[in-house]
């Protein structure tokens, strides 16, 4: 294939995604003239660089669209459903030309014959109009077939749009009266075409450039060595003062090109949600539903290699929620919502996570369906199901040809789907987590990493080596000493139990599970290290013998003879020229029989369905000189434990700088004042976020995480303020709006007076 | 023989007199002999990181200019008994990649007479022969030619599982 085409290819690509972006909206806004400009300027464009390629196969399915194009620009035909069905068959044929392009490098030989009829059928009555007129023109354009003989009335209004949109409405609007400008010499069709191609790329091609994404995916191979030799020379050079300034500069410019490098492959997540209305139209046409799709956070930005892998999975998610979950308007109306159904597609950041959400306010998953489904297809026995919690049950549908779905649509319903949402979103590291209630909707949240090579990781010791524990699954970590090991691990026959915060949680030993030939003593005479995993909500502690640092690592894929054994998911090189394998927590799991778990654990909700339900917030509880306390979850950042020497004191209130930033301390607990004069003694500040500003609050101890429960006055319906049930216990709420700013506290009233006083 | 050496040797039985290039490796008190075109690089006093539950030829990973390679241990495949301490490693190319083989240590190069290779014995027992390709005939002993490809960790791991 020669550059020209290959150019011409990528270009229609892009012009024709741009078509179909504007063909959705032109639904909705049947008389905007700029968005059928640039349609027709899409279509144009293919059709004149097709002539001068030769495609003869493009250029009159193009042409024949352009016709259709041309006279709904002039305001001769009205935009109507069938014609946005048409002219998206167009797109179609035109994409799948061009798909046969770039494979054989010959547009194939199928007819377009039938949609050619078609797109002409649609002009007959702007022609019969055109005929009444008598204008001579139009009746031409109309017939006209072969595209070597361009049409005049469909090229005066291509000269036009190459202008501002602006422009194009002017002179759009008083076209039907307009045939007797003279029709353009038929060799300024390329020209023009020409023109079109350039005129709005210029701006952006001075600025942009096309890279090879195999060259993106090496650069990306050699920042990764990069990290790596950083991490050695750090390690390396810890020790020797004339290198630390050296190393922290070459620490610095490493993680700057990371992050170039990764910007680099980035690519906004519109790439994958600007097919979605497409999908929906045709979706909801086919179902007889109507659906009002709502897109936020288009903006965010995900991995390439990332993007493409998230986009089956979404198209799957799209049509489960319009087949099994938005319900025909008419059952709508009867159940009292709103006929037309909303569709949320919500991408997000999050840590080191993008979120997607695909949300629809439908019929919902009816738990007991699935129940019975899985009795029925024997996914679980009778006993057990009713015992599972809804949380599990909801999990079912991931499962391999699980459908509830009574009636098999063309559309889904065949029980493929969301095990393939599941499977195709693992692969790449992520998770997708599935919350539903009857008759409000369903939300399905995919996690994706933001980059798939470097991942942080703590790196464990066993059986005499280090192990790489990816940190996404792990959630916290419980230090066993020998003495406590023979009372807090526990045994049901060969099964070792921990009593996390009074639930039992099944053990795996790694050193046991990686040397099954070793003896089955259970004593334990070294420390232990329990490090606590979810794992696709297999929820178990893994026992290993050490832990060291956390480190950012460069995922290695193993030898093919090494992927058989299941428990890696690949090795990395740590900052000492170690090699380390990467544990697999979900193969871990399944390994040593791990099953889904079975504690209930609070189903996480969005805001507003946490109001709905009822159901309390999460707060902290922890205890303060003997009293215990509540902080709200939601606004806690961090918990530092630090000794009482970091405490400063500005007049009478406790501070702390954090380089440069002073965090208000908040003393009622009286904590402070007990330890004060003793700067060795540990203190515990849990940092919190309110409004915009940072506040401390000194405690002694972090007890615990609890759901609270509302509390009511004797007698009343008022909900109480600053007390919550906490564990069966009465617990007061810290008020955070209580800390007093600081600036308030000790600046001249006469400064700060504009923006303190809109703080207020 | 369909391997390269093999055919190496048939080329360059053509004209007597070509000379071939090859590494000679030590194991315990054998000599063994692989074409140092089929070398990249030799990493000597490796110790590689063992890999739990791997299968037995598997002499562990080690690290190669950024990249993780399986390392074959040349002692589990002759069922030798494993050595304690750092041993050099011939890092391999064949048609599945890269990978290491692990030997005791790595001696000269040698040139020899393409004309004086010998194919295997019928002697030769089963589990052997899958290994090794021939012999060269030296002056005062015999240089047992490996074959990469049949080294291969991925050959190998189907071979275990079948």
């Amino acid at each position: 294939m020669d550059e020209l085409t290959r150019e011409f290819l990528i270009e229609s690509q892009e012009g024709l995604d741009r078509m179909e972006r504007c063909l959705t909206d032109l639904e909705e806004r049947p008389d905007d003239a700029a968005l059928l400009a640039d349609i027709f300027r899409s279509v144009h464009t293919i059709k004149g660089t097709t002539g001068f390629l030769g495609f003869k196969r493009l250029e009159e399915l193009a042409h024949s669209g352009e016709n259709l194009l041309g006279m709904l620009r002039e305001g001769k035909l009205k935009v109507s459903a069938p014609i946005i069905t048409a002219l998206l068959h167009l797109l179609d044929g035109l994409r799948s030309i061009l798909k046969t392009i770039e494979a054989e490098d010959s547009e194939g030989d199928g007819s377009d014959a039938a949609m050619i009829e078609t797109l002409e059928q649609l002009q007959a009555p702007a022609k019969s109009d055109a005929h009444k007129q008598g204008a001579h023109a139009h009746s031409a354009s109309a017939n006209a077939h072969a595209a070597s003989k361009p049409a005049a009335p469909v090229e005066l209004p291509a000269a036009v749009v190459h202008k501002e949109p602006v422009a194009a409405v002017e002179v759009a609007a008083p076209k039907a009266s307009a045939p007797p400008i003279l029709p353009p010499p038929p060799e300024s069709a390329e020209a023009e075409a020409t023109r079109a191609k350039a005129a709005p790329g210029t701006s952006a091609a001075e600025s942009t450039l096309r890279v090879d994404v195999a060259l993106l995916n090496r650069m990306m191979n050699l920042v990764g060595e990069l990290v790596l030799t950083r991490n050695q020379v750090l390690q390396a050079t810890s020790a020797d003062p004339k290198m630390t300034l050296l190393s922290r500069r070459l620490d610095m410019v490493t993680a700057d090109l990371r992050e170039s490098v990764m910007k680099a492959r980035m690519q906004p997540v519109s790439n994958v949600f600007s097919k979605m209305p497409r999908i929906v139209r045709d979706l909801a046409q086919s179902l007889h539903r109507r659906v009002r799709l709502q897109m936020e956070g288009q903006e965010t930005e995900l991995d390439k290699s990332l993007l493409e892998a998230i986009k089956d999975p979404l198209t799957h998610a799209v049509r489960n929620s319009l087949d099994h979950g938005i319900e025909p308007p008419d059952v709508r109306e009867t159940a009292g919502k709103d006929p037309e159904g909303t569709l949320r597609l919500r991408a997000m950041q999050e840590g080191s996570h993008v979120i997607i959400e695909v949300s629809d306010d439908g019929a919902g998953i009816a738990v007991e369906k699935v129940r019975a489904k899985a009795i029925e297809r024997g996914l679980i026995s009778g006993d057990r199901a009713a015992l599972q919690p809804e949380r599990e049950l909801l999990q079912l549908i991931f499962l391999p040809g699980f459908s509830t779905a009574t009636a098999v649509t063309n559309v889904s319903g065949r029980g493929v789907g969301m095990d393939v949402v599941k499977t195709n979103v693992e692969k790449i590291g992520g998770k997708v987590e599935i919350d539903s209630r009857v008759g409000k909707g369903t939300t399905l949240r995919l996690r994706i990493p933001l980059t798939l090579a470097i991942i942080p990781a703590l790196i464990v010791r066993s059986v005499h080596q280090s192990f790489a524990l990816p940190q996404g699954a792990l959630s916290e970590l419980v230090h066993v000493t020998p003495e406590q090991a023979a009372t807090t691990i526990e045994w049901i026959e060969d099964a070792p139990l921990y009593r996390l915060r009074g639930k039992l949680l099944p053990l795996v030993f790694l050193d046991r599970l990686l040397t099954p030939a070793a003896s089955a003593d259970r004593a334990r005479d070294r420390d232990s290290f329990i490090a606590i995993l979810d794992a696709d909500g297999r929820r178990f502690g893994l026992v290993v013998d050490g832990l060291a640092d956390p480190e950012e690592i460069v995922v290695k894929p193993l030898s093919v003879a090494l992927k058989g054994i299941g428990l890696y998911s690949g090795a990395t090189v740590l900052g000492s020229g170690d090699l380390a394998l990467i544990l697999d927590p979900s193969a871990i799991a399944m390994k040593a029989g791990v099953t889904m778990t079975t504690e209930e654990e609070a189903t996480r909700l969005s805001g507003e369905d946490a109001a709905d339900v009822g159901k309390g917030a999460e707060y902290l509880l922890v205890e303060a000189a003997g009293r215990k306390a509540a902080v709200p979850l939601g606004d806690v950042l961090r918990i530092e434990q630090m000794p009482m020497s970091r405490i400063e004191y500005v007049g009478v209130r406790p501070v702390i700088n954090f380089d440069g930033q002073l965090l208000p301390v908040d003393d009622t607990g009286g904590v402070l004042a007990a330890s004060e004069g003793n700067p060795e003694a540990q203190i515990v500040v849990v940092v919190c976020r309110e409004g915009t500003r940072h506040v401390g609050i000194a405690v002694s101890h972090v007890l615990d995480v609890a759901t609270g429960a509302e509390l009511y006055e004797a007698g009343t319906t008022l909900r109480t303020q600053g007390v919550t049930l906490l564990k069966e216990c009465v617990t007061g709420v810290v008020n955070l709006g209580g800390i007093a700013d600081l600036v308030a506290d000790e600046s001249d009233p006469n400064e700060w007076s504009p923006t303190a006083e809109a703080m207020q | 023989m369909s391997n390269q050496v093999a055919a190496a040797a048939r080329r360059k039985d053509k004209s007597a007199s070509a000379l071939v290039e090859i590494c000679s490796v030590r194991l315990g008190s054998a000599l063994y002999g692989m074409p140092i075109s089929h070398i990249l690089e030799i990493v000597g006093g490796a110790r590689p990181q063992p890999v739990p539950l791997a299968p037995s030829f598997v002499g562990g990973l080690v690290h190669y200019r950024g990249d993780v390679l399986t390392a074959v241990s040349l002692r589990q495949l002759l069922r030798m008994p494993p050595l304690d301490g750092p041993q050099d490693i011939l890092v391999l190319e064949s048609s599945g990649g890269c990978f290491g083989l692990l030997v005791d240590s790595v001696g000269e190069v040698l040139t020899v007479p393409a004309a004086d290779f010998e194919p295997n014995p019928s002697t030769l027992d089963e589990a052997r022969r899958d290994l090794i390709a021939g012999a060269y005939k030296l002056q005062n002993a015999l240089m047992v030619m490996l074959d990469p490809e049949r080294l291969d960790p991925v050959r190998l791991g189907v071979a275990e599982a079948a």
